[in-house]
């Protein structure tokens, strides 16, 4: 009998240890990794380089553009009265966008300490515009729209008081006093690792014609650009 | 209160750390969405005089315009009046000099002048000889402000208004305000004025045009040379 009762026990544990390990052998079978991931709209403004004044007198770069870098450049167009003999005093400065999905370039600008007569320097008087090319092969393919009429010394006339007019629409900063879109198009870069060159440049122009303004020592222009995803 | 395991607590703990190692990253990177063009420009007083034209000598025996005037060109003209003596039978050598006059501020014209002869008595040609005024201002033509203007002298000295023959001494004296040279043996206002132009390019050719007169009324004078100099000067107050 009690042989009998401990071949039972015995048969009942091996039995057992099968069905574990039955069951350990099930669970490692298997596996499964299950990952998420967002790849966010990505649109990016900074500098593409050194700006370029020409037909200044006086002034200077005081805080030049650096590529890649945060667009922060500070300039001095010095004088912009009628001592100025030159035709222009022009600045250019090199913008540069990334962005993987649609993108719009805004821009505001104000004028401020230029005098308040109808003889003094308004913002209309700044002349301004993008002159961006098509786009590369190494892009992603598509058309910028581009809203300014491009270089701002291009065209132009005196009107019937002989003060200078910038040709043609949005040519001034007269026209982005309150936010306003210069250009906008699809997405910029194609599939490339974030640290790829690759990207949208141009100019953004500004200018002046030196004029028979009422005297100003301290004339500041701001213009702020800011890029958005469409 | 669901219990964990330690591998569950485990998976948990990594999970984390990666989501914060993430979103350090992010914002390590600092995508620039704006940019600013900040940009500084200055406007100073202007005034600028120049010829208005060429000159126009009347009433002359011998003598002419040597170097003329040319509009919007640097004023250097050099005039000989010729005879000044008894043996000119007009009743006054006159110099007309067109002035231009531009500005982005309120101006002031002010003129010296000096007259040297060679004579040694008082008959010799002396600086209240030569009669002087600025005649009509001009302000017109595109661009050109419509300001009111301040003549500080008499204006044509040939005017009968502005000059007659001392009962006394029977010399002819230009006797009006200013009407004579030698009311500018030092630098001393002519004209003067609000701006001049408006907002217009300098390539702009107008500007308020004034003719300066010179006169002399023939006399008899003491023979000899005679040396007459005038400085225009424009500034800015």
């Amino acid at each position: 009998m009690f042989k009998t009762s401990k071949g039972i026990l015995t048969t009942f544990a091996i039995a057992a240890l099968l069905m574990m390990s039955a069951a350990v052998s099930y669970a490692q079978t298997t596996g499964s990794v299950t990952m998420t991931a967002t790849v966010s709209n990505f649109v990016e403004l900074t500098s593409s380089g050194a700006v370029t004044l020409t037909g200044n007198s006086g002034g200077s770069v005081i805080t030049d553009g650096t590529a890649n870098s945060p667009l922060a450049v500070v300039v001095d167009l010095g004088e912009v009265g009628p001592s100025n003999s030159n035709s222009f005093v022009k600045l250019s400065v090199p913008v540069r966008l990334r962005s993987n999905v649609g993108y719009q370039l805004n821009m505001v600008s104000s004028v401020a300490g230029a005098g308040a007569t109808a003889s003094s320097l308004k913002d209309t008087d700044v002349g301004f515009g993008l002159t961006p090319a098509a786009r590369p092969a190494n892009l992603a393919p598509g058309v910028d729209t581009n809203s300014t009429p491009g270089d701002p010394t291009v065209g132009g006339s005196t009107d019937v008081n002989g003060r200078w007019v910038f040709a043609g629409a949005n040519s001034t900063l007269g026209a982005y006093a309150v936010s306003g879109a210069v250009l906008n198009g699809p997405r910029i870069n194609k599939a490339v690792a974030a640290n790829s060159a690759t990207s949208l440049t141009f100019p953004a122009i500004f200018a002046i014609k030196p004029q028979f303004f009422d005297p100003a020592p301290a004339i500041t222009i701001t213009a702020q650009f800011t890029v958005v995803a469409l | 209160m669901p219990r964990f395991s330690t591998a569950a607590l485990s998976k948990i703990l990594l999970l984390a750390i990666l989501f914060l190692v993430s979103t350090i990253t992010c914002s390590a990177q600092g995508t620039s969405t704006t940019g600013t063009v900040s940009i500084s420009a200055t406007v100073s007083k202007f005034v600028e005089i120049s010829s208005g034209g060429s000159v126009t000598l009347t009433g002359n025996s011998g003598g002419g315009v040597i170097t003329d005037g040319v509009t919007n060109s640097p004023l250097a003209v050099s005039i000989n009046l010729g005879e000044l003596g008894p043996s000119n039978t007009n009743s006054f050598v006159t110099a007309l000099v067109p002035l231009k006059v531009r500005s982005n501020a309120g101006y002031v014209l002010s003129m010296s002048a000096t007259v040297a002869s060679s004579g040694s008595t008082t008959n010799k040609i002396s600086a209240a000889d030569v009669g002087f005024g600025l005649g009509t201002i001009n302000r017109s033509g595109t661009g050109v402000n419509a300001g009111a203007d301040t003549n500080a002298t008499s204006g044509d000295p040939t005017l009968a208004a502005n000059g007659s023959i001392n009962g006394t001494t029977g010399r002819y004296e230009f006797t009006a305000v200013r009407s004579n040279l030698n009311a500018f043996s030092s630098a001393t206002t002519a004209l003067s004025g609000p701006f001049i132009m408006n907002a217009v390019p300098r390539s702009n050719g107008n500007g308020l045009t004034v003719p300066a007169f010179f006169a002399v009324k023939p006399q008899f004078f003491e023979n000899g040379t005679t040396t007459i100099s005038v400085t225009f000067t424009v500034t800015a107050p």
